[in-house]
């Protein structure tokens, strides 16, 4: 056991070390920072998806009440933006209580039931009759308390706190309960799991990582509106790049993330469209012919994944 | 005879629906302390479908359940679990990605309340023969190899009462015999059974106190060749 947490340690070193390092050499911090945003999300996504094999295409849902739940935290409380991060996580939270029984249904449907969930909740935001609180279609103005740099590192942060917290399941009883959970339910109840309440705990922690995430994400942007922080492209890029990397890993989600954002930034600006008919192509790819991803081909090899 | 010992489980006129059939149709049936108790009765007489009950597979529609004095009526199965019951699948599910060790570790960490994790997976697979096999990937082992891991995983979770479903189906002649000694050796740990079998010689081996179905219903309780006299059996297992 211990001699497996070391492997997952100098992953979350390299990583830390790698963001810290990266700006005094490659001056585009709004790259790096997007690049991480997408990391943290990947793990994020990673702790439901990657172990108890719900998919959630409509993760974006706590992505968008994140960034809303800290900007409406930080613009009618008047709490300091750091302090607002913290809400956000718990606003996607309370998303993911009310959207529990969701868990029940399984498969596709689980999926279009989420996706249809954060349209919900993108189309009560976006309303102009909560023009007072969310400003409605109208977006967030964040530029009193604008700070890239403190944004930069709070998601650093947050970036650690998702690796860390996968490391920790992958390596715990928890972690085995919920790949049970992910293999056969009846199996997993009959060995003595609450199933109910081992995937809600999922459930929470994975919208936590991703309200945390927006929240930095509104900070970092200054302005944003709600079709910004609930676009599907959320879900869809992170989706695509957890299954690239490898699901139920700590250092899949990671390396699928730095891939594909990479490429996307360097071919898919110029030309976009033909980016996303090659992201199209490469979803229904993987799932035919590699659906656990990078990591298993190394798996294959006898390398262990951390 | 089947009334000595404590009673363990007691289960009184169980109607279980699937649509508008009655796969239970106010079945009865009690184990005692330590005690085995086979189940027999011909294909879709509900005997599967007691043990699915029983053990919160599937929720019942009427009737009661009480293990050790409290009821476990519609109880979800980790409730079930861990009050003492558990059961092996006819067809094994076992949890096929992981290894035979998680397999097992899985119920000795969430069905077991004793302290010692390590020790009870060692004797969950040393009963069952399958310690040399602990780092296989449980879905790569063979049909009688991955019932004997659930097995193992039941055994995990320290029950007071097992539901053996039929565990002798498609195995050998050698191996019904090596079987039905392992589960009297488990019994004789104090482990109470109800043993679901098609075998009756498998049954005669393991317990002279049986309990015959049909429809959803219970026809007969005794022996063996008791139940080989009565005409009623006699007639739903071959016709009249």
């Amino acid at each position: 056991m211990l001699k497996k947490i070391f492997p997952s340690l100098g992953v979350v070193l390299v990583v830390v070390a790698m963001f810290l390092g990266l700006p005094s050499i490659y001056s585009n911090q709004s790259f790096l920072f997007n690049l991480m945003l997408y990391l943290a999300l990947a793990e994020g996504l990673n702790i439901i998806y990657g172990f108890t094999g719900y998919l959630p295409f409509g993760y974006v849902g706590f992505f968008g009440a994140g960034a809303y739940g800290s900007a409406i935290a930080v613009t009618l409380l008047h709490i300091s933006p750091l302090w607002g991060v913290l809400w956000g996580g718990v606003a996607a939270v309370l998303i993911g209580i009310i959207l529990i029984p969701l868990l029940r249904l399984s498969g596709a449907y689980f999926a279009i039931a989420n996706l249809a969930a954060s349209q919900a909740l993108y189309y009560v935001v976006s309303n102009p009759a909560l023009e007072k609180i969310t400003q409605g279609p109208y977006g967030i103005d964040l530029s009193s308390v604008y700070n890239a740099n403190a944004a930069y590192y709070a998601l650093l942060g947050v970036l650690v706190f998702a690796m860390v917290l996968v490391a920790f399941i992958r390596n715990s009883d928890f972690g085995l309960c919920l790949l049970a959970i992910k293999e056969d339910r009846v199996t997993a109840s009959l060995a003595g799991v609450n199933i109910v309440r081992a995937r809600s705990i999922a459930w929470m922690l994975s919208a936590f990582v991703a309200g945390l995430c927006g929240a930095v994400f509104g900070w970092y942007s200054a302005v944003f509106y709600p079709s910004t922080v609930f676009s599907l492209d959320v879900s869809v890029f992170t989706i695509v790049f957890v299954l690239f990397g490898g699901i139920g890993t700590l250092a899949g989600p990671l390396a699928g993330a730095l891939i594909l954002y990479s490429m996307y930034n360097f071919i898919g600006i110029s030309t976009p469209q033909y980016f996303q008919l090659f992201y199209g192509l490469l979803i229904i790819a993987l799932v035919l012919f590699l659906p656990d991803g990078i990591a298993s081909i190394l798996r294959k090899g006898k390398v262990y994944v951390p | 005879m089947s009334h000595n010992g404590k009673r363990l489980l007691k289960v009184e006129g169980l109607v279980k629906k699937f649509g508008g059939f009655r796969a239970l149709n106010g079945v009865s049936i009690d184990v005692c302390e330590k005690r085995i108790v086979g189940l027999a009765g011909p294909n879709g007489s509900g005997k599967t479908t007691l043990i699915n009950v029983i053990s919160g597979v599937y929720k019942p529609d009427g009737g009661s359940v009480e293990f050790d004095g409290k009821s476990i009526y519609r109880s979800p199965s980790h409730k079930i679990v861990h009050s003492g019951v558990n059961r092996t699948f006819q067809i094994p599910r076992p949890l096929a990605g992981l290894t035979v060790w998680d397999n097992v570790r899985l119920a000795a960490v969430y069905g077991c309340c004793e302290a010692d994790k390590r020790e009870i997976i060692r004797k969950a697979l040393e009963i069952v023969q399958l310690d040399g096999l602990k780092d296989f990937i449980s879905g790569g082992l063979t049909f009688a190899q991955q019932k004997l891991l659930g097995l193992a995983t039941a055994l995990a979770t320290r029950p007071r009462l097992l539901l053996v479903d039929e565990i002798a189906a498609g195995l050998s002649h050698q191996e019904l015999d090596w079987i039905a000694q392992m589960l009297l050796r488990i019994s004789q740990t104090g482990v109470a059974m109800i043993v679901v079998e098609h075998h009756l010689g498998f049954i005669d081996t393991l317990t002279s106190d049986v309990v015959v179905m049909n429809a959803g219903a219970n026809l007969f309780r005794g022996s063996i060749h008791e139940a080989a006299q009565n005409e009623e059996v006699v007639e739903v297992f071959l016709g009249r």
